[in-house]
């Protein structure tokens, strides 16, 4: 049953551009996917680990610029310089982070943003790389052909098997991160610092070892912007709210909870456009409503409440259930060391 | 050298304004323990009050900040009362998360109402500045430093003189012992909560003649005042005056010293820098 349902959900998925001609329908399907990407990368620090980013657009902008960059300048195909922009990502975040997790809790959530404010502003300033507040545009993507076939670049579709692929990425590295030894450490350090500090765990390197993590993910999520919509400014891709947004789509779901990212990122993106549909900045709007009224009455999150309700409602019906309900049970998955 | 002076008076005089703003917010986290990511958006309610009632009712703002301070006092009970008491057994990751819902939710509301023009406050006397010494200095700017020093002044007598401000900094200080010696402390986090918004407010009154107004510039605001009071050590008041100053000086200089595209940059630098070589703030205040 529950193997059925998976690989059912596997074809649908697979198949959505086959089945849909409607540009729109797959254009907030690639929205949902990329969101998802953007939470569960995010969740992976910020949930796991307890450490409150709210400078991740930091990793996006990076991921974009690097992207835009190595294809425009140096002639990369998009595709390597996505996943060129990941790692660029990535190795940005490090020194990054050796700097900002000598700070706990809300110092290191405030240092994060000044950290986002000033890669803006170097962005913004640093024209002869980056065009500054022009930005950067790539008018025609170069052709490509897979297995003899050339890819369309006005269809959706292979944009949608690009953030398709990278979500099932993440949420594979999530899934497995929740059950490593590194998810072990990332929860101790997430419970108490100090503790975890005194069990003998290098908690700057767990810290660090994460955000390198969710930076790359967040990285490339800023390459496939790039080369989605075929152009990136800093006002765009570095932007607060972006960062914020960012957090709302876990938080939203089921903080550090594996599927608590994809369900959010449903919820926000959907009926946030129907809300950008009917007045300017509609989403937005409603984003911050529905982040207060999630924290106030359900602050595990839908994911992480449906899971709780689903736990229970299986323990009192046990004999016919089979083991396991859901991956990653809320608000504290306990990782198997 | 006349450069220098210029850029120095009117980085503290501008640093004065961030201060105020500070002290809002270093004076909650205090108290409350909590970090008010919509503090910037109140700095931009008090903009727009000062906008509107020059523009509805022809007030001068250094006149309306007589209406704006205790409808900003109001509103900050108001948040209190039926938003953040709710919230705040939930811990601070909660707070931190459902203030920039609500951040995000009023800069958005505001763009609704307002769209995303830029707009300025022009006040007939704003022409031409005062010149004293050969000293450029803008008249809003002086008047909003006069007032900005006074209501500080009056805040320090306030939390040092009054009863209730020593039961604010006795809750500061620790809330349970504040509790066993009387001290109604839900009574004094709202109050605090209020005493923290109409700061804010009352400096987004005072800027609002000096800088651009749209709605979404309560971010960056926001942004800045995290870096003073980190700057200065969370919680700490004089920590959020000699932050505030620092930090507009540091920029006023670098836009001079620098360039102006990079005065912002400046700041964040300064700040890391700081995080880097002295994470308890530059009073060692903060438990880093």
């Amino acid at each position: 049953m529950k193997i059925a349902a998976t690989v059912l959900a596997i074809l649908a998925l697979l198949g959505a551009p086959l089945l849909t001609a409607n540009p729109f329908v797959l254009h907030l399907l690639i929205l949902t996917l990329w969101a998802a990407l953007l939470g569960a990368a995010w969740n992976l620090l910020g949930g796991y680990a307890g450490q409150v980013s709210f400078g991740h657009a930091a990793y996006l902008g990076v991921g974009a610029y690097a992207t835009m960059i190595l294809h425009l300048r140096v002639g990369w195909s998009p595709w390597l310089a996505l996943l060129a922009g990941g790692v660029l990502a990535a190795v940005f975040a490090g020194p990054i982070g050796w700097i900002c997790f000598r700070l706990r809790g809300p110092y290191f959530s405030l240092a994060t943003l000044a950290v986002a404010e000033i890669t803006r502003l170097v962005a913004l300033n640093w024209e002869s790389l980056t065009a500054g507040p022009m930005g950067l545009l790539v008018t025609t993507l170069p052709p490509l052909t897979i297995f003899g076939a050339p890819v369309n670049w006005e269809s959706k579709a292979p944009f949608y098997y690009v953030i398709l692929a990278l979500s099932a990425l993440v949420t594979l590295t999530t899934w497995h991160v929740a059950r490593s030894r590194l998810g072990a450490f990332l929860l101790a350090v997430r419970e108490d610092l100090d503790s975890a500090e005194a069990a003998g765990i290098d908690t700057v390197r767990t810290r660090v070892l994460a955000l390198v993590l969710s930076a790359f993910f967040v990285g490339a999520a800023g390459g496939f912007y790039a080369i989605y919509y075929r152009y990136i400014d800093p006002d765009a891709v570095f932007t607060i709210s972006l960062s914020v947004e960012m957090v709302f789509v876990p938080v939203v779901g089921g903080i550090a909870t594996t599927w608590g990212p994809i369900v959010g990122a449903v919820f926000l993106t959907t009926i946030g456009e129907v809300f950008r549909d009917r007045f300017q900045s509609g989403h937005l709007i409603f984003y911050g409503f529905f982040m207060m009224i999630v924290i106030r009455y359900l602050p595990e999150g839908i994911w992480g409440r449906l899971s709780q309700w689903w736990a229970k409602r299986s323990a009192t019906a046990a004999p016919r259930t089979r083991r396991g309900t859901a991956n990653g049970k809320s608000p504290s998955p306990t990782p198997s060391p | 050298m006349e450069t220098f002076i210029q850029s120095l008076v009117s980085g503290v005089l501008t640093g004065a304004l961030y201060a105020m703003i500070a002290m809002g917010l270093t004076v909650v986290f205090g108290v409350m323990r909590i970090i008010n990511m919509a503090h910037g958006e109140m700095v931009m309610l008090g903009m727009f009050g000062a906008w509107w009632a020059q523009k509805s009712w022809g007030l001068d703002p250094f006149v309306s900040i007589l209406v704006w301070t205790p409808a900003m006092f109001a509103l900050g009970l108001a948040i209190h009362r039926f938003l953040l008491r709710k919230i705040m057994p939930g811990g601070e990751l909660n707070v931190l998360l459902y203030t920039a819902g609500l951040s995000l939710l009023i800069a958005n509301l505001a763009l609704l109402a307002f769209s995303g023009d830029y707009r300025t406050i022009s006040l007939p006397y704003a022409l031409r500045p005062m010149r004293p010494f050969g000293i450029a200095v803008p008249i809003p700017l002086a008047i909003a430093f006069g007032i900005a020093l006074a209501l500080t002044t009056a805040l320090w007598a306030f939390l040092t003189r009054t009863d209730t401000g020593r039961a604010i900094r006795a809750t500061a200080q620790n809330p349970e012992s504040a509790a066993l010696m009387g001290v109604n402390v839900p009574r004094i986090e709202s109050l605090t909560f209020a005493l923290g918004t109409a700061l804010a407010g009352a400096a987004g009154v005072l800027l609002a003649p000096s800088l651009y107004l749209y709605p979404t510039v309560g971010e960056i605001l926001s942004v800045k005042c995290f870096v003073i009071v980190v700057l200065g050590g969370l919680g700490s008041i004089p920590g959020a005056i000699v932050g505030g100053i620092l930090l507009s000086v540091v920029e006023s200089l670098g836009a001079v010293y620098v360039s102006v595209a990079w005065k912002d940059a400046i700041g964040f630098v300064l700040f890391l820098l700081v995080l880097l070589f002295r994470p308890g703030g530059i009073w060692g205040v903060a438990r880093a």
